[in-house]
């Protein structure tokens, strides 16, 4: 078994690894790295259960090549919490019910996120764009776009 | 998923070397998106695979160019989202980007990109229709040297493409449509992260009122991706209306008829195909379907 040594930054802190050549991003995360907020769904990048942020862009974990991301910076659901307190995306997912079963909880925040990094105040129609390609199969989306919408308006008056 | 070895070759020459020399167990990875998927699937046409070529870090595949002649090159790793968002692209193939920004979901455009859109070979590549009507041209690289393949001629059949194993998708050229009106449509199961059942790309070239050039490049029609003359000839010299493009929706059904035969889907196919083009054409010339 020839292994791949990788570096790259994971919620901000460099990670070096040794890892399959063959593996998955999302495996690696989970059983190698232990951060299971990320979640395999469906495994062929229908569900966006799996989502995280590389180099600012939303990708479905599931379909990257672990070792694609040498170099590069990745954010998980684990980043978002800064010194025991919750993102504001987490805390408007609380605060407005925006989940049961909470599956498919971190790969929305993650697109969410990738938006209001790059589009502070989002339409509604572009924030359902954003979240398009993640899949809830027990609240329902209007909770969620109303929390992001929170958000969003929350840093406009901010 | 079989044993693979990742290489990230620095440069186009290098990652020609690799495939050449392990021409038919290499495989450029570029976004995954679908190669993934096959792979974990233990698909046969993989069975081979041993090495993964990662193409992402070459700057010749990424990309927009112009040349003042006005053919345009987008590098073939460019992703669907930036290709999307291209200034210059809205411009001079505003089809290609409506296309593009209908592929699969942020998730599946931020990685997947064009090459692999059009080399993976699936009748229902998204760009593959504006592709086909702007008349793009494959530029392929490999050790032996270097060809230009017009985007339909590398396609067999479905999932089969044209491509020697040693040969790299560099870039895509087409000359500039800004002249013409363009339009994309798109029938999917739902308005999300759906592959398409059927689409059309649509090009109008209108001077003095009338129809001087028509494009239709119908995806998930044809069993090779081609345009229809003898649709497109309808056209020509008339004045845009609904009926004239109902006529010509009716004309690409029966091509497609006489291209595939009658199968099992032909009554729902026909009139969804007939529907479809005098959408993308009433689009395209910016008028309503109901007269």
């Amino acid at each position: 078994m020839v292994t791949f040594s990788l570096s790259f930054t994971l919620n901000s802190a460099p990670v070096h690894i040794a890892i399959e050549p063959n593996a998955r991003l999302l495996d690696v995360l989970r059983d190698q790295l232990g951060l299971t907020g990320v979640k395999e769904g469906c495994g062929v990048g229908e569900c966006g259960a799996c989502t995280v942020i590389i180099d600012g862009e939303t990708a479905d974990s599931c379909l990257v090549l672990a070792a694609s991301v040498a170099g590069k910076s990745v954010t998980t659901i684990e980043g978002l919490e800064q010194d025991g307190i919750l993102h504001p995306l987490q805390q408007a997912v609380l605060d407005h019910h925006a989940l049961q079963c909470g599956f498919c909880t971190p790969g929305f925040i993650l697109s969410a996120k990738a938006l209001l990094d790059k589009n502070p105040h989002p339409t509604r129609n572009e924030i359902k764009t954003a979240i398009s390609g993640n899949l809830c199969r027990c609240t329902g989306y209007m909770q969620l776009i109303e929390a992001i919408e929170d958000v969003a308006g929350a840093r406009q008056e901010g | 998923m079989q044993q693979l070895q990742y290489i990230k070759p620095k440069s186009l020459h290098e990652a020609l070397q690799y495939l050449h020399e392990y021409a038919g167990q290499a495989k450029p990875y570029a976004g995954g998106t679908d190669l993934m998927v096959q792979l974990r699937a233990g698909e046969r046409r993989l069975a081979e695979t041993r090495y993964l070529i990662d193409i992402n870090g070459l700057a010749e595949l990424h990309g927009f160019a112009m040349k003042a002649d006005g053919t345009i090159s987008i590098g073939a790793a460019t992703s669907h989202s930036a290709v999307s968002q291209s200034a210059l692209l809205q411009e001079h193939a505003p089809f290609l980007c409506a296309a593009a920004s209908s592929v699969g979901s942020p998730q599946i455009r931020n990685m997947g990109t064009v090459g692999g859109n059009l080399c993976n070979g699936s009748p229902a590549a998204d760009t593959l229709s504006p592709f086909v009507a702007l008349g793009a041209e494959i530029e392929l690289h490999s050790l032996r040297g270097l060809r230009s393949v017009p985007a339909p001629d590398i396609y067999i059949g479905a999932g089969k493409v044209k491509l020697a194993p040693d040969e790299l998708a560099v870039r895509i050229h087409f000359s500039s449509a800004a002249a013409y009106n363009t339009a994309f449509v798109k029938l999917g199961r739902r308005k999300a992260l759906a592959i398409s059942r059927m689409n059309v790309a649509a090009a109008l070239l209108l001077e003095e009122g009338r129809i001087a050039d028509a494009r239709i490049a119908p995806g998930c029609v044809f069993p090779v991706p081609g345009r229809v003359p003898m649709a497109e000839k309808l056209l020509l010299g008339q004045t845009p209306c609904a009926h004239l493009f109902f006529e010509c929706g009716k004309a690409v059904a029966e091509e497609m008829n006489a291209r595939t035969g009658l199968r099992w889907s032909t009554p729902y196919k026909q009139p969804v195909a007939e529907a479809l083009v005098q959408r993308a054409l009433c689009a395209a010339a910016g008028i309503a379907e109901e007269e």
